[in-house]
């Protein structure tokens, strides 16, 4: 229940509640405060591209218990369903990426309804072979995809005439609403679904899948559920990331980049909600924080990694959670609090 | 056809001998331990990169420099073991993660030392040619099928005739009762992972002189090593040996049938298949409570 108290840790308190607005009224006023710093934008949106299908691989990885190692192929099967509907058939924005993310959920639902059955190990397989697969699709499939350079010239959303106000959305600050407004799509679904009873059903199956079944919580639905919701908000977040970058490539979606995406998750802290956010915010900044590094700063970024998996498991997230306890109680945070850990 | 159908199976035969080595060292640590290290292929790698270090830098011996890197790798394999997946027994998410990690860190230390482009190593064996009617390969062909050949029989030997070898195999077969009867399992640990991370040394220091040493060689090795042990039965290792040998096999061939962009796709599809069809592998026995 750690993720309940980590939850109410951070709404609860009037603080908490004050950063989170603090935190919102920054996120909306961005485009006037960074008005000179198109750069600073930029990198904004990039990590919201990379936050939402963290969200959907949050689900997935932090409540539910499952590795997927092939989100980023999800993602791009999105990507290029939005970007071909928007360039060969005139769709805008909004329906097209909610066909995206619709063809990537059935996708996932269709891989699975045979590969959930599996023992976890084997499932973590399957999803590296399904991301091997449709990358290699993308890649080749030159007719469709444009092959390995991509389709280029995928538009974005048209304006929006607000009365008082129109918002251009092919320019930058405009664009980053419209990001913006996506990933608070995503974090409100990640929200419902961790607060609701199947969402408290998810996190039975992660801590004892037969306990759970046992209690009556049918695993395979829930999985399967879950797994489809997760791959959608994979499609979505790669349909966003198209649109932005304005071409549908392969290599956006390859193994590498699904690799990324459970590695930023966990740093983030799987199992939180604010976990996918603060980890794709580390992840794309990082590098640039590093840049003195040169070389090393990957391997670098890396060693935290791995040392976060032996002594943090619980991420970012899980840390600052430790810190904000001990700020409120004391140093009286006991060693079975800490190890209470779930293994995310 | 027949001349094209026997030069896809003699270079099928001579990578599947390295997915082989490659699916036999992560099934040890696999049955021993049960992690799957998704880091194999880049030590792999690095079995490429020490060994081209050795090569051209202290020994100009081709066999030294293999049995330095081998002897390198094992060094790093120890280190991993008591460093890493030792201290994350018992949490497959974190072990898989962790060696996610470690992709990262290995990987980018090699580009960060050799730099992004792919070494050139020269030796003998890659120049000769050997003539099989009107085909020929180079000799490092035959060196490589060779090699693996005598090793997978020493390893075999080495698992069925000593006492160590019949421990591991014990452990990968139930934990529990094998320190029941007294085997340490921590000594199991390190056995599985030094000879793991040798036969990698080994794959990358044979593969290297024929396709160049770069900082991404083991990963197609890795995922074909990863196929090979599901489809063979995870931690079968007749499974293992038979199933890399298999995948190099098919994999040649379906370039005569299909477009060669396509050959991955055979071997992920013949993985999901299996899976779907016999998730026991098609040599593994069905464990109650697994699969």
């Amino acid at each position: 229940m750690t993720a309940m108290t980590a939850l109410t840790a951070m709404t609860a308190p009037r603080a908490g509640r004050l950063a989170i607005a603090i935190v919102a009224l920054l996120a909306l006023a961005a485009p006037f405060l960074l008005a000179d710093q198109p750069y600073f934008l930029h990198v904004l949106i990039l990590t919201m591209t990379f936050a939402i299908p963290a969200i959907g691989l949050n689900l997935l990885l932090g409540y539910t218990g499952l590795v997927s190692l092939g989100h980023m192929g999800f993602a791009g099967v999105g990507a290029y369903t939005t970007a071909l509907l928007m360039m060969d058939h005139g769709w805008s924005a909004v329906p097209a990426m909610a066909a995206g993310a619709a063809a990537a959920g059935v996708l996932g639902v269709l891989v699975g309804i045979p590969c959930l059955r599996l023992r976890s190990h084997f499932f973590i397989i399957v999803t590296l072979a399904v991301g091997m697969i449709l990358f290699a699709l993308f890649n080749n499939l030159d007719g469709i995809t444009g092959g390995a350079e991509g389709l280029p010239g995928v538009p974005r959303p048209g304006p929006l005439d607000l009365g008082f106000m129109v918002i251009d959305f092919r320019r930058l600050g405009g664009f980053y609403w419209f990001a913006l407004v996506v990933t608070l799509f995503a974090l409100l679904v990640q929200y419902l679904i961790v607060r609701s009873d199947f969402g408290r059903s998810l996190a039975a199956i992660r801590q004892d899948e037969i306990l759970a079944a046992a209690r009556g919580v049918n695993v395979f639905a829930h999985k399967l559920a879950i797994f489809g919701i997760s791959t959608a908000l994979a499609g979505l977040g790669g349909a966003l990331k198209v649109m932005f970058l304005r071409v549908a490539a392969p290599l956006s979606f390859e193994l590498l980049e699904s690799i990324n995406l459970v590695l930023l998750t966990i740093v983030g802290g799987a199992g939180y909600l604010a976990g996918p956010i603060i980890g794709a915010l580390v992840y794309v900044a990082i590098p640039e924080i590093l840049r003195f590094a040169d070389a090393w700063r990957l391997v670098l970024f890396g060693v935290i990694l791995v040392a976060m998996t032996l002594f943090a498991p619980r991420g970012l997230s899980g840390m600052i959670e430790a810190g904000w306890r001990r700020l409120r109680r004391g140093p009286a945070v006991t060693g079975e609090e800490a190890a209470d850990g779930r293994p995310a | 056809m027949a001349q094209a159908l026997l030069e896809q199976i003699i270079n099928g035969t001579m990578m599947g001998s390295i997915y082989m080595l490659v699916a036999l060292g992560m099934v040890l640590i696999y049955g021993v331990m049960h992690v799957l290290n998704f880091a194999h292929g880049v030590l792999f790698m690095v079995g490429g990169y020490v060994c081209h270090f050795f090569f051209t830098q202290v020994l100009d011996s081709y066999l030294l420099a293999i049995l330095g890197s081998m002897a390198v790798l094992s060094v790093i394999g120890l280190a991993l073991e008591r460093g890493v997946f030792r201290r994350l027994r018992d949490n497959l998410r974190m072990q898989v993660i962790a060696s996610l990690g470690l992709i990262l860190v290995i990987q980018n230390g090699v580009i960060a030392i050799w730099g992004p482009n792919a070494l050139q190593m020269r030796i003998t064996t890659t120049d000769i040619r050997v003539p099989i009617g009107e085909l020929s390969f180079t000799l490092q062909h035959f060196l490589i099928i060779g090699t693996v050949g005598v090793t997978v029989t020493a390893i075999w030997l080495f698992l069925t005739r000593t006492r160590i070898g019949t421990a591991l195999r014990a452990t990968s077969q139930n934990a529990e009762a094998a320190q029941v009867v007294g085997i340490d399992a921590n000594r199991m640990y390190v056995a599985s992972f030094l000879i793991g991370c040798a036969l990698a040394a080994l794959g990358g220091a044979l593969l290297g002189p024929l396709f160049l040493i770069f900082p991404t060689m083991g990963d197609l090795p890795l995922l074909k090593g990863l196929a090979a042990i599901i489809i063979g039965g995870m931690g079968s290792i007749p499974g293992a040996i038979i199933g890399g040998l298999g995948i190099g096999i098919v994999e040649a061939v379906s370039t005569l049938y299909i477009p060669t962009d396509f050959r991955d796709t055979v071997v992920f599809a013949a993985l999901i298949a299996v899976l779907l069809l016999r998730p026991q592998g098609l040599f593994g026995v069905r464990v109650r409570g697994e699969a």
